[in-house]
């Protein structure tokens, strides 16, 4: 028999039982959704972690915090120069970046452009060394000059900011340009909470851009360590950072020297860590779904048995009168064989739709959400999908639900081929 | 030249209720090439389970069964069914169509399973359909044909793969006597070509006027074997 034959039978033999094909597909659909749902979600998150934290390397990064009080401990560990000498003296560490957040900066205003900006005090040379990527300029020296993240231009377009009315506008090139920035000083030496500030501002300019990276560091802007402790108004020297990222050298070091820093008495987290809570989290939902996914295919593995055992019990005559005229029991077994395959293809097909618009629907709602967190923050917002569907899942789905039919077809099949022929033909 | 079909010391024993039940018992019969051999007796002879055996849709439980020099009784399922698609040509009293599959489809179900392509099937299938007088009925579903046109149809679907026996069981059994009497016309038709029939009926009259020889049989086993009145 050959191939087209066999699928003209197989074809013919379930469009005379539309109505039950469509009933017995509908179990494969729900158990193929499920599983393709909670494997599109795995994949998903893997790559949105990727793209969120890996875009600077950040899968070598370690992200140290101050020290906290934790059991057998008295005192929070500080963060200070002798800190990062220990931390830089570590195996596997290539470099040691401490970070001084600019507190008390207010609006930044460039002609008419204002805008607001988190703004970090940075040793330069490690910097570079942990993989920020300059796009044009060159890296601050002094403490007038200031390097910008690849979003800000577009952000000070956008008229982000209390006055920022100038939305729409062309993004400015800005290398070169004096920057107006707003510090506010509040009094030192006064009790009185209701003391107002004093503003004062500096000029600053913008001597580089930066290459897009993560979306903090893309709408942040770096000037060198001292001018941001100058800024601050630490006076002196031994000054204590709030974090400090650590780069080691491998991806698979980051686990080991997290250990050593947490021992230590840091807090620590890195991509790694992130993505290990996020994991858990989402390890439930894809457990949840795995579940639903595994009994509703084993019902529809039931299902198509039953179908193709009552349909095989319906047609027995018809496989009598096969036989007679030639039918070996393989043939019979084949036909039967892909009938049930097709069942478990329609039922893969209709759950791969299924969960394709279903995973496009959850990802425009997560998008939305994401949006409304951090609308207009201009174009540096990323592209999240939680579910991502890759070809090969589209694949593996109606393969596998190809071969839950197959299997499920097996019994029947061997029933129907194994049939004494003379029984088959008495058969009404 | 040898015969088409020799059968020698078939026994079938069927066990019922725990009981065994001789339905043939050492059943020798030749047929040679070209007879139309008739096999009568009341129900329950064994005519039919004689005929089924040599169809090979049975299996004796003993003696040998040889159909153009195969012995059938060294075949497994699979070569069985190669034996039946070759060289056997199935009519049935109920005529045995898919009732799903056009007047067409039917008569290609055999060159389909032996793998013939759609070509030569639609053509070999459109011929034997016309050989029976069908040619115009070609692609009517068997609820839309009569009795005898069904009957026809399985004719056309027996004969399609040119075997080399055509076995009928009672093929006029569900036929009004006119109808009945076309249909062994065209078996004579057919034998005048060359084909060999071994035919089971009850009925006396139908066995006179085809057959070359009658075989009676009784509680299974032969019991007299007459000339026919054709040849």
């Amino acid at each position: 028999m050959r191939f087209r034959d066999l699928a003209y039978l197989v074809v013919s033999n379930l469009a005379r039982m539309k109505l039950r094909l469509v009933l017995t597909s509908l179990g494969v659909v729900i158990g193929t959704s499920a599983i393709v749902l909670m494997l599109s979600l795995g994949i998903g998150l893997q790559r949105n972690i990727t793209a969120e934290l890996g875009q600077i390397g950040a899968a070598t990064h370690i992200n140290v915090m101050g020290g906290v009080f934790g059991p057998g401990m008295n005192e929070p560990k500080p963060l200070d120069d002798r800190a990062i000498r220990e931390m830089e003296s570590l195996e596997h560490v290539d470099a040691v970046m401490p970070a001084v957040s600019v507190t008390n900066i207010g609006d930044v205003s460039y002609k008419r452009y204002t805008t607001f900006l988190m703004v970090q005090g940075v040793p330069m040379e490690p910097f570079q060394r942990l993989g920020y990527e300059i796009e044009a300029g060159r890296l601050p020296r002094n403490d007038k000059e200031i390097l910008l993240g690849a979003a800000v231009p577009a952000s000070f377009a956008a008229g982000f900011g209390p006055q920022g009315a100038v939305g729409g506008s062309p993004t400015p090139d800005l290398i070169g340009k004096r920057l107006d920035v707003t510090f506010f000083e509040y009094p030192s030496d006064t009790a009185d909470p209701m003391a107002m500030p004093t503003e004062s501002t500096r000029r600053l300019t913008v001597v580089g851009l930066l290459a897009p990276s993560d979306m903090q560091t893309d709408q942040s802007a770096f000037v060198t360590l001292e001018a941001a402790l100058e800024f601050n108004g630490v006076t002196q020297r031994r000054a204590t950072y709030e974090s400090v990222i650590v780069k080691v050298d491998l991806p698979a070091s980051v686990a080991d020297v997290e250990k050593v820093l947490t021992d230590q008495g840091y807090y620590t987290f890195s991509a790694r860590s992130i993505q290990q809570s996020l994991n858990a989290t989402f390890l439930i939902v894809q457990a949840v779904l795995g579940a639903l996914g595994a009994i509703a295919m084993l019902v529809a593995a039931l299902g198509i048995a039953n179908t193709m055992t009552m349909s095989i019990y319906e047609r027995t005559r018809e496989i009598g009168i096969m036989k007679a005229v030639g039918a070996s029991n393989r043939q019979i077994k084949r036909v039967f064989l892909g009938e049930a395959a097709i069942i478990g293809v329609l039922g893969g097909s209709g759950g791969l739709l299924f969960s394709i618009s279903g995973a496009a629907l959850a990802n425009l709602f997560v998008a939305s959400m994401i949006e409304a967190q951090t609308s207009g923050a201009g174009g540096g917002a990323t592209q999240s999908s939680f579910f991502h569907i890759p070809p090969s899942l589209a694949l593996f789905a109606i393969a596998f639900a190809a071969g839950v039919g197959l299997l499920s077809g097996v019994l029947p099949a061997m029933r129907a081929a194994n049939l004494d022929p003379l029984t088959a033909l008495r058969h009404e | 030249m040898t015969n088409a079909v020799e059968v020698s010391g078939l026994t079938r024993e069927y066990i019922m209720g725990g009981q065994p039940l001789q339905v043939l018992r050492g059943v020798d019969l030749s047929i040679e090439h070209g007879e139309i051999v008739c096999v009568m007796g009341p129900s329950g002879s064994g005519k039919s389970t004689l005929l089924n055996i040599v169809g090979g849709l049975d299996r004796p439980t003993a003696g040998a069964v040889v159909v153009e020099g195969e012995d059938l009784a060294v075949m497994d399922d699979e070569r069985l069914a190669v034996y039946r698609r070759r060289q056997v040509g199935f009519v049935f009293q109920s005529f045995n169509l898919i009732p799903t599959m056009t007047a067409r489809r039917n008569v290609e179900l055999p060159l389909l399973f032996a793998g013939a392509s759609a070509a030569e099937r639609g053509e070999r299938a459109a011929a034997a359909l016309e050989s029976v007088g069908l040619g115009a009925r070609i692609d009517h579903r068997p609820t839309e044909l009569s009795g005898g046109e069904q009957q026809r149809v399985a004719i056309a679907r027996a004969v399609v793969g040119e075997p080399a026996i055509m076995l009928a069981d009672e093929p006029t059994g569900n036929l009004d006597t006119t109808t009945g009497g076309e249909i062994l016309a065209l078996i004579r038709e057919m034998n005048a070509a060359g084909r060999t029939f071994l035919i089971t009926t009850h009925d006396r009259a139908v066995a006179e006027s085809v057959a070359d020889r009658i075989v009676h049989i009784v509680d299974g086993a032969i019991e007299r074997i007459e000339q026919g009145g054709t040849s």
